[in-house]
């Protein structure tokens, strides 16, 4: 089968495994070995040899077999604003519900929806009930795993306390033995600076990171929105920037602090959201401390406003220079210049730490951009109509963007705010150098390098970036509807995903071609 | 004199064509502009009339389903919005939560869906949690009407309050007034719909209260400074209390609860009397016949005095009466929108 630009389809080959979508004539199945996939003329992304343009691919038996650039006359009409091809991405931060919270999601409707935007590897936070602190409950997601079909790899945090409770170290060493990827509390920081300074050592020991949701529970117990004009406006309880940055700089005091006992201590810090918050871990990085961050797509994109009702792009808030209004850092007025289009106090964008203001998101994009940020995680929280379909005060935080990061971080590079090729770096090399660094990479595969690499498994992504796609409950294929993007049009249509030589996701429309 | 209805008809005779007023809900005043502010200051006066009367009952809402439903403590508001139904001959369903399933554990959507299903043509809600209005109005099929929300708004308040000013202001216009309101601002829905009808009457709108209990409220001011918002003045936010009264037109006084001292607000109720009570020495900072007011329920002796409560400045009992004739007027309003076209909960900008 040979496919041009869009046209893509599986049809021929055939699968090598039971499982086949429901409809599908022929061609292989969601978890299939993708026996063989041409597509020429697209644009190809390769974050590990940091080149991109015109090429074309053949897959064969699960293995990439070729890549070849194409040049001259042979790259006429390819751009890259058409069918992009890229390594398969990492989300170094996802919430599948499952062992606990079925009903919001499970593992295997969590690896759809991950294949869907494009990811072929996820890692799981430890905030399932039980929590995952202890090496059986891995064991029980692993299982899931395996049993959803999806060749999704599903890699996992351990909790850093036991029960997540902030109190005694979780089966760390156990924990690494059956190959988590590091510990988190997230949905929480680690409460006790004291058992922080522990985790960090013992962590080192073991050659993983501590990932921290950087969050000062004092200075933000009952927040509802972040502090500043349009909590003010709204009544919601204000989540100070100091929340964030007072937590930062305590884990980067208490690194420092580590590091004298033990070297190879290290710290990542997911969902930062301030620019304060990053400016501190900018000059960490610049002092040489083995810190990294993450910053999420809503993070970048969205901002407080759009609780009071407004539904532009962070960046779109800026005065046109893509400054801030004045020194303050203030943003563009919604409820002065006609921004304000949808209901307020919708609880999709209730999310912790909270949607900020456009200084802050510019700060994020700046960071992304010269490396300060590392990676762009999902942070995607799947939560069901019950949990969300409250007060806003009352719902759970957490937005469903596992299926939406690559359309948001296209928004970004359609609007000549990001480079493509760091958007899809940040998406692939980036996850994989944050879990590279820790040392201990035997356990896991993710952090392989993410390239277009000749001869290895074939673990990909093919999108159409100026295909646009309506984000609905229905197009949705994680259980948490969740998403404030819902109703609108995003770009860059996923159409297929190979995971480690696998289908792990074909666009409907596409099969049918 | 124009009537609100003919006795006769039960039909409105007033001279203010219901269809004047677009708002399928009224949640908070962000959305309302001046022109319909003072659609409703009118409605207000004829109703005010209906409550000259010995018999204060005009049919306008005869059969019309009105449901009060209460998630927080409240006497005055309730019966105010109650009397004002009944004195348009609604039928009304009054729901609280210590008598209904939400002890029970329903959810406000839930709720919400029972009462229309019961019948429920105009919700009055009032809700501990900001912004649960909008939730309401997502799902209830008629209109529903903000009794008061978390922090949030409390617009019925707001336009009570302003009538009341526009009474006791020679000439009944609040342009370049000094309005000064004191005490906890950062939890006070009153104050922040008072921001948004005071502003836009043109008053010169003062904010006043300890740092703490004005938290964010200064990121408000600044974002307005430059006259950002059409149709709204800056208002000023001070901790000044000498400022905020020096020859003020107005004086509103704010509740100051017992539980910002135990949540590490305000050292004790002894201090902030000390430094911010409404009492004759700090009022003759204020215009000699400037008015005072107060939202209810008030803490005598802590935020106010009570001989300043009970003063001849004082309208606090005006600001009952007229609540009643204001909630009828937009009772009245939102009944008779019942034929315009659907409008988000929330219209954005004006």
């Amino acid at each position: 089968m040979t496919t041009q630009g869009g046209a893509l389809g599986l049809t021929e080959g055939g699968a090598s495994g039971p499982s086949r979508p429901a409809g599908a004539s022929a061609g292989p199945g969601i978890g299939d070995t993708v026996e063989r996939f041409e597509l020429e003329k697209a644009w190809l992304v390769d974050p590990v040899s940091g080149r991109e343009g015109p090429g074309e691919i053949v897959v064969t038996d699960g293995v990439l077999e070729s890549v070849v650039w194409l040049e001259g006359e042979e790259a006429k009409g390819v751009s890259d604003k058409g069918v992009i091809v890229a390594p398969g991405f990492f989300d170094l931060h996802a919430h599948f519900r499952e062992p606990g919270f079925e009903d919001a999601e499970t593992v295997a409707t969590g690896a759809a929806a991950a294949a869907h935007g494009g990811y072929t590897s996820v890692a799981l936070m430890p905030n399932t009930q039980p929590a995952l602190d202890e090496p059986g409950v891995l064991a029980r997601i692993r299982s899931a795993a395996a049993a959803s079909g999806s060749p999704v790899e599903v890699l996992a945090f351990g909790a850093v306390s036991a029960g997540r409770a902030g109190e005694q170290l979780s089966a760390m060493g156990e924990l690494a033995d059956g190959g988590v990827l590091g510990y988190s509390d997230d949905g929480s920081p680690v409460k006790s600076a004291k058992l922080m300074r522990s985790a960090m050592l013992y962590a080192g020991m073991l050659g993983l990171p501590i990932v921290e949701h950087a969050e000062d529970l004092e200075l933000t117990a009952g927040a509802e929105a972040h502090e500043g004009y349009v909590a003010s406006v709204l009544g919601l309880a204000g989540w100070p920037a100091a929340g964030e940055v007072q937590a930062v700089s305590r884990d980067i005091a208490i690194l420092t602090d580590a590091l004298l006992d033990e070297p190879r201590a290290r710290l990542h810090l997911t969902h930062v959201s301030t620019a304060e918050a990053l400016e501190l871990v900018r000059r960490a990085k610049a002092r040489g401390l083995p810190v990294t961050c993450d910053v999420t797509p809503h993070h970048l994109a969205f901002t407080d406003e759009w609780i009071a009702g407004s539904r532009r792009w962070a960046w779109e808030a800026l005065d046109t220079d893509g400054r801030p209004r004045d020194p303050a850092g203030r943003s563009r007025d919604p409820w002065a210049d006609g921004a304000l289009t949808a209901t307020p106090y919708n609880t999709s964008l209730r999310v912790n730490p909270p949607l900020r203001t456009a200084a802050d998101a510019a700060a994020c994009l700046a960071a992304l951009i010269d490396g300060t940020a590392d990676a762009v995680a999902t942070d995607h929280a799947p939560h069901t109509a019950v949990d969300k379909e409250v007060e806003f005060g009352r719902a759970s935080n957490g937005i469903s963007g596992i299926e939406t990061a690559l359309g948001v971080l296209l928004a970004l590079v359609d609007a000549g705010k990001l480079p493509l090729a760091r958007a899809i770096a940040a998406l692939t090399t980036g996850p994989a150098g944050v879990v590279a660094a820790a040392g201990r990479t035997s356990a896991t595969s993710a952090a392989r390098p993410r390239g277009l690499t000749e001869g290895a498994p074939a673990d990909l992504v093919v999108f159409d970036r100026s295909d646009r796609w309506r984000v609905a409950s229905e197009s949705l294929l994680s259980k948490g509807k969740n998403s404030p993007l819902l109703g609108r049009d995003i770009p860059g249509r996923v159409l297929l995903t190979i995971a480690a030589g696998r289908l792990a996701y074909e666009d409907p429309s596409a099969c049918e071609e | 004199m124009t009537t609100v209805a003919s006795a006769a008809t039960g039909v409105p005779a007033t001279g203010i064509p219901a269809a004047a007023w677009h708002h399928r809900h009224l949640i908070d005043l962000d959305v309302v502009t001046w022109p319909e502010i003072e659609l409703i200051m009118r409605t207000t006066e004829e109703m005010k009339h209906v409550l000259a009367r010995p018999i204060r009952k005009v049919p306008a809402l005869n059969g019309r389903r009105v449901t009060t439903l209460f998630y927080e403590a409240s006497t005055r508001t309730r019966v105010s919005f109650e009397t004002a139904a009944r004195n348009l001959s609604a039928d009304v369903v009054s729901v609280s939560t210590a008598t209904s399933s939400v002890t029970k554990g329903e959810s406000l959507v839930d709720t919400i869906r029972t009462l229309e299903a019961l019948g429920a043509e105009i919700l009055v809600l009032r809700h501990s949690v900001s912004g649960a209005p909008y939730l309401a109005a997502e799902i209830f099929g008629g209109h529903v009407l903000n009794g008061g929300d978390g922090w949030h708004a409390h617009p019925t308040q707001a336009l009570l309050d302003l009538y009341t000013m526009r009474e006791h202001i020679p000439g009944g216009d609040l342009h370049g007034r000094k309005v000064a309101i004191v005490g906890d601002i950062l939890h006070s829905r009153v104050a922040r719909s008072n921001i948004w009808s005071l502003t836009a009457a043109g008053a010169d709108l003062w904010l006043c209260g300890p740092a703490t209990l004005l938290r964010g409220m200064d990121r408000w001011a600044g974002a307005w400074a430059g006259g950002a918002i059409p149709g709204h003045g800056r208002f000023n936010v001070t901790s000044d209390i000498d400022a905020a009264l020096r020859d003020a037109d107005v004086v509103m006084g704010l509740r100051i609860q017992r539980e910002r001292m135990s949540s590490g607000l305000l050292p004790s109720l002894r201090e902030y009397s000390a430094r911010f009570q409404l009492n004759a020495e700090r009022m003759s900072l204020a215009k000699p016949d400037a008015i005072v007011m107060h939202p209810g329920p008030m803490n005598e002796g802590v935020e106010i005095a009570p001989d300043v409560a009970t003063s001849g400045r004082s309208v606090i009992t005006d600001q009952v009466t007229n609540g009643v004739a204001v909630r009828m007027a937009l009772l009245y309003l939102l009944a008779g929108s019942h034929d315009a076209a659907y409008e988000p909960a929330h219209e954005g900008a004006r």
